[in-house]
């Protein structure tokens, strides 16, 4: 009699397990895109899918297009019209046309936050072309897994440091924040290889209003604090690499004018030369070339009154709450910025270089 | 005999499922900066009653608290007693409630509500019916499968900490305290240890060492609120609903087999939620069984029902905010007559007993 009520009881409970998969749909009845790409056409989302179909020799590349009022209508439809259903609990990047881009997104990125159903931790990339032509030459690739555009972003696979990385949740957050901006990747399809990484997309609140180059990212990243090891940066007197970078910063307010110091350290290993240069040459070269190079960009998106350096993050302890409001129209357009940069050459690798 | 190990891992489990769901989101909505401060409040208001409670029961060893009330008149027990009574369903209610509405708005998106509280009832009727010693070791089980979950999760969550977000850091503003956000943050603060009260002739418990357990807690109020703030800012968190699982979501590890943490998060903090739920069940089921002796049982059953029916009546989440901002009030009289009358009793006996 025990025995029965225990069995009873126990094939019970396991049926209240099934509770935790209402309407479940397996995992072959599924499709989970990898990225997808949001475009603005009359004031209807037209989005794109990139879906790796497994099957059990190969992985094809399927690409499908829906348009509807929003992202969900447009899924859904697309579902409807699918013999799987569409899940985008593995969307790894999300594509914005340049031209939503530059209308403001704010919509769309609250509704990933609020659905949950697209990870916070996917990745914001603006098209500099046509979504469709960029995902046709998606589909064209040989890549085995399907993943290219992810692998591109990747940190252990294409990723490298004059490429911003910037995650759904950081540009949410930016819509909010009273003193930090966003940089998003501006990319297009390339010629001989899938992508090409154009530079980044500065986002004020939600819109596009200025664009930096490739160059001008990696200062960003090692501004961040990201490693850039591994970048080349070529100069007339010699080819470096940057091995490691630091950044230290100093902020105060003198005649309420706010001034921020910092200092960029960066230790590079020589690759190549030309003509003999010292080591001073090269140091005091290179200091120049990227400091000309950050003033200029500095300057750029001081204008656009984007703070995409996140700048204000380092004078909360100075202004009060209620000021740093305004932290974007009243203090960022007055701030001076005064970079200066230290380069230690690490070692000049196997040939020695020549005193004259 | 002394469980105070048992009693202290309870102590630390009930108190971690009020303190990362709706806690973080009270506390940021109720003050912009320097949030600190009401959460220092809040923890020597804890700190405050937690001692003259334990203090008061100890005057009084050997006893719960239902029969120190009934021992001195029968009228004083059905004043304060049926008020924690209804303090206790009422918490039930929207707890089960709330929980299940958060299951649906986290990730079981298409699974009705019904199926989710017959879940958590059905578990914690089993639990509360096999009285608390029982309740107590599932505690202990879970507390050790579980706690190493949510250290590695909380160490995780630091990933994308921008401690510039710490400032302001000091707020001159004190208008937080009549916030009604802020006195529902009270149900992480003073809704987890009634229980202490509880449980007397069937465990006993080391005064000093609950207070520990109270101390180890610190930093866990502290860190469910500042995290989320340091990881998006003050005026972006408080347009969530759950800050604090926001902050775990956007942690990207992916040399982790499982590509979201927060799911694996939430439900270990679900399975602390049920043995809440069982030992709220098994307080109440007291109560009843001091004025009508029957098997715990068919309390517990009914109990459960009249819940389950109720909490079906919640329709919508704005329903669930408005019952928990009622409840607040229950809970600061509950928690006032209960801790003060105790003491007070305690005090008398032991006068008594010198003279």
């Amino acid at each position: 009699m025990r025995t029965l009520t225990l069995i009873i009881l126990t094939s019970l409970c396991s049926l209240l397990l099934l509770s935790g998969c209402w309407d479940t749909k397996d995992l072959n009845h599924r499709s989970l895109p990898i990225a997808m790409g949001v475009a603005l056409e009359d004031d209807n989302y037209e989005i794109h899918l990139q879906i790796p179909d497994t099957n059990q020799e190969s992985v094809e590349i399927k690409i499908v297009s829906e348009k509807g009022q929003s992202i969900s209508k447009a899924i859904d439809k697309l579902s409807a019209n699918m013999e799987s259903q569409i899940d985008l609990l593995h969307t790894k990047v999300i594509v914005i046309d340049k031209d939503l881009a530059t209308k403001g997104f704010k919509d769309l990125i609250s509704g990933f936050m609020r659905d949950r159903e697209v990870s916070p931790k996917a990745l914001v990339v603006v098209s500099d072309e046509k979504i469709e032509t960029l995902f046709s030459k998606l589909k064209n690739t040989t890549d085995p897994q399907g993943t290219n555009l992810f692998d591109f972003f990747d940190k252990e696979a294409g990723w490298n440091p004059q490429i911003s990385l910037t995650r759904v949740w950081q540009v949410y957050r930016s819509f909010y924040s009273y003193t930090k901006d966003v940089a998003i990747p501006i990319i297009k399809s390339g010629d001989s290889t899938t992508v090409e990484h154009l530079g980044s997309a500065v986002i004020k609140n939600d819109k596009m209003v200025e664009s930096i180059n490739t160059e001008e990212t990696l200062l960003l990243n090692a501004f961040y604090n990201e490693s850039t090891s591994g970048k080349v940066e070529v100069m007339d007197e010699a080819t470096l690499m940057i091995v490691s970078n630091s950044m230290d910063h100093k902020s105060q307010f003198i005649n309420q004018i706010p001034y921020l110091k910092s200092q960029l350290n960066l230790k590079v290993v020589l690759l190549e030369t030309t003509d003999n240069p010292t080591t001073k040459e090269i140091k005091t070269s290179l200091e120049t070339l990227l400091t000309e190079r950050f003033n200029e960009m500095f300057t750029k998106i001081q204008e656009s009154e984007a703070d995409i350096l996140g700048v204000g993050q380092y004078f909360r302890t100075k202004i009060p709450r209620e000021q740093l409001k305004n932290w974007r129209s009243e203090y960022y357009p007055n701030l001076r910025m005064d970079l200066q940069i230290h380069v230690v050459i690490q070692n000049e690798g196997q040939l020695k270089l020549v005193d004259h | 005999m002394d469980k105070s190990f048992h009693v202290v891992l309870m102590y630390l489990l009930v108190h971690f499922g009020l303190i990362f769901f709706l806690f973080p989101n009270d506390i940021i909505s109720s003050s912009d900066e320097g949030q600190w401060m009401p959460i220092l409040i809040g923890l020597i208001v804890h700190f405050v009653f937690v001692y003259i409670y334990m203090r008061g029961l100890s005057f009084l060893p050997e006893k719960n608290i239902i029969h120190i009330y009934s021992e001195i008149s029968n009228g004083l027990a059905v004043f304060i007693l049926l008020p924690v009574f209804i303090y206790l369903l009422l918490t039930n209610i929207i707890g089960v409630r709330a929980y299940s509405e958060i299951v649906t708005i986290v990730f079981l998106s298409n699974t009705p509500s019904w199926a989710i509280i017959v879940l958590l009832l059905l578990i914690s009727a089993y639990l509360a019916s096999k009285g608390v010693e029982v309740i107590f070791r599932t505690g202990v089980i879970l507390a050790f499968v579980i706690f190493p979950i949510i250290l590695f999760v909380l160490i995780a969550s630091f990933q994308n900490v921008d401690w510039r977000y710490l400032y302001p850091l000091f707020n001159d503003d004190f208008r937080f305290i009549t916030n009604p956000s802020y006195l529902k943050s009270f149900s992480a603060f003073t809704g987890g240890f009634l229980f202490l009260g509880f449980v007397s002739p069937f465990l006993t418990y080391k005064r000093k060492k609950v207070l520990i357990a109270a101390a180890i807690l610190i930093p866990f109020f502290l860190l469910a609120v500042y995290i989320p703030v340091l990881t998006f800012g003050h005026s972006t968190s408080s347009t969530f609903l759950f800050p604090y699982i926001m902050a775990v979501d956007s942690t990207y590890l992916n040399w982790l087999m499982f590509d979201r943490v927060t799911m694996f998060f939430i439900l270990c903090l679900i399975t602390f939620i049920i043995v809440q739920v069982s030992l709220l069940l098994w307080m109440a089921s007291q109560i009843i069984n001091h004025w009508i002796p029957h098997n715990p049982i068919y309390s517990v059953v009914t109990l459960v029902i009249i819940i389950f029916i109720t909490s079906l009546m919640i329709t919508n989440w704005e329903t669930v905010e408005h019952l928990l901002w009622l409840n607040s009030f229950l809970r600061f009289y509950v928690i006032f007559t209960v801790t003060l009358s105790i003491y007070n009793i305690g005090r008398r006996s032991k006068r008594k007993g010198l003279s």
